[in-house]
């Protein structure tokens, strides 16, 4: 780690300090150290760790803002337990708030108060990424996307041979040469977006994506300019990065001249560019959605006629937190399974209530923190196991991912799946 | 940094379990990442895998997209996700001694 300097503290502090922000300093400063958030965190839970409580990782920025921002703290900093920005906090700063955070905001709920950690630990982050501290492995995803466009550095054309590729496929298993997969073209009436690990490594949910808006004969494209629904920066916090990234999405879409934007099955993508993006690039997205409600919409009106015989195992399903509880969006993926698949059981708990599969907040792409990230993730294994589901369903690629790797790990023996992809099996097409 | 022991061996990867120094990587070190992750033998099929995403690491320094991989192998993509259970990335591209994608993989 580089060692901190006058100017990083000063840009670290900067943070804080243009915080004339009521918010934060309410947050900041309101914890009454009850205790209860502990038990609904998955990494105190998993490894009984007590810098792991979330209340400790609020006071890791308060004890900072105590001592640079409060006269008392300025003056007796030992009196209010403020805490100087040296090596020995930063580090700590990093492995805490980086390294022990999936920004589930599951113990937002849990507090007897309403402190809004995660905006606290989202803070902390800022500070960090500001200071030159992001870990190395998700800066190099976020400079991935800065520099190339999307996350995983994808050339345009092996993009445009991979749709190519499942625009085959789809014609192939729609036994229709005329099913296509719309690229790059303006007017249309969605911009559908993706996260990069479709086209590099697993565009099965491009097809079955595209399965969908076939049956609904929907009018859509995807674009070469910008099709990456994520937003790394959001993780790393840095509002410099992520304000480029988000402004790109605003530009395409008013490049494209789509009336919609829709997200792929992404939790952080859905919250950076829906609810956060608005916010980063102090403008309004034209009407954005996720693609859970949009398919959601298209079996209510009748527009796409799923069969639930076609999908007969038992299916669970993972709520990504960013959906449920920053998004409000626990509604439609239960009404989706339950007119797509015969047999469908809740994991407990679920919703609003559910525990984060261990892969949010930017762990996956943090190489550093890779075992607890496995540690953690035991008790959303525990969930799955006692539903004794055959396949777990999730909107969200990240949690895809995660739970792939869980699910060899703690010998689940599932299938992980996304909502595209069970949509796309419970849907037979007739043609005229 | 962390290690994999395998077989009374000690390899030195990084923390998500990728080789550190990709130029280390050879046939022997593919079987015991393999063995590590719980495939016993590397059949011909795993080989062919391996080989095309080692080729293109050296030539263009990241993993080759699926599409590629299927295309030189001929081999159907549900296969390649039966062959490496953990998937193309933390699967196949960690026993073919690749760096950690970035991403959500
Ligand atoms: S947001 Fe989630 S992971 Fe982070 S401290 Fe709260 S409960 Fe723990
Ligand atoms: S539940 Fe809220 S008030 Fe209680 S210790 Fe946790 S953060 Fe503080």
């Amino acid at each position: 780690m580089e060692k901190i300097t006058k100017d990083k503290i000063e840009c670290g502090l900067e943070v804080l300090k243009r915080l004339q922000d009521s918010k934060l300093i309410s947050h900041l400063n309101s914890c009454v150290h009850c205790g209860l958030c502990a038990d609904s965190c998955l990494y105190y839970l998993a490894t009984g760790d007590e810098r792991m409580i979330p209340a400790g990782k609020v006071d890791m920025v308060s004890a900072i803002y105590r001592r640079y921002c409060t006269i008392t703290g300025k003056v007796f900093p030992a009196l209010v337990g403020a805490r100087e920005l040296d090596d020995t906090n930063i580090r700590e700063m990093v492995d805490l708030l980086y390294g022990a955070c999936t920004m589930c905001g599951r113990c937002v709920k849990h507090c007897s108060i309403g402190v809004d950690i995660e905006y606290v630990i989202r803070t902390g982050r800022e500070m960090l990424a500001k200071m030159g501290y992001v870990p190395e492995s998700l800066q190099a995803t976020v400079d991935a996307a800065l520099t190339s466009g999307n996350n995983m550095a994808i050339p345009d054309e092996d993009f445009l041979d991979t749709i190519e590729w499942m625009e085959e496929e789809l014609q192939d298993e729609l036994n229709d040469p005329t099913a296509t997969i719309p690229i790059n073209q303006p007017g249309k009436n969605i911009l559908y977006t993706l996260n990069p690990r479709e086209p590099k490594f697993f565009p099965l949910s491009i097809s079955a994506m595209a399965k969908i808006f076939y049956a609904a004969k929907e009018s859509w494209t995807l674009s070469t300019g910008m099709y990456d629904v994520t937003n790394y920066a959001y993780f790393s916090s840095h509002p410099g990065h992520s304000r480029i990234i988000a402004q790109r999405m605003y530009d395409e879409l008013q490049k494209m001249q789509a009336k919609k934007l829709v997200l792929a099955e992404c939790g952080h993508g859905a919250r950076a560019n829906r609810w956060e993006g608005p916010n980063y690039i102090g403008r309004e997205f034209p009407e954005t959605v996720t693609s859970v409600e949009l398919i959601a919409g298209y079996i209510k009106s009748g527009r796409i006629r799923p069969d639930r015989e076609l999908n007969r195992e038992v299916v669970t399903l993972h709520d990504p937190c960013n959906l449920v509880r920053s998004g409000g969006i626990v509604k439609e993926q239960r009404y989706i399974l339950k007119n797509t698949v015969k047999n469908f059981v809740e994991m407990t708990p679920h919703g609003m209530d559910n525990f984060c599969c261990g892969g949010g907040g930017g762990q996956l792409a943090m190489s550093e923190y890779n075992d607890r990230r496995i540690k953690i993730a035991g008790i959303k294994a525990e969930q799955i196991k006692k539903t004794g589901a055959a396949i777990v369903a999730t909107p969200c690629h990240n949690c895809v991912d995660q739970l792939s790797q869980i699910n060899v790990t703690y010998r689940l023996n599932v299938q992980i799946k996304t909502m595209a992809e069970i949509v796309a099996d419970s849907l037979i097409i007739e043609h005229p | 940094m962390s290690t994999i022991e395998i077989e009374g061996k000690t390899i030195e990867v990084g923390g998500d379990g990728f080789l550190i120094e990709p130029d280390i990587w050879d046939k022997e070190l593919a079987r015991l990442i393999a063995k590590y992750d719980g495939i016993e033998e590397l059949n011909e099929k795993h080989w062919a895998i391996i080989n095309i995403i080692r080729d293109n690491y050296e030539k263009k320094g990241m993993a080759p997209m699926i599409r590629v991989i299927c295309k030189e192998t001929g081999l159907k993509l549900r296969e390649i996700y039966q062959l490496f259970p953990l998937g193309p990335a933390r699967g196949a591209c960690r026993v073919a001694g690749l760096p950690k994608p970035d991403g959500c993989v």
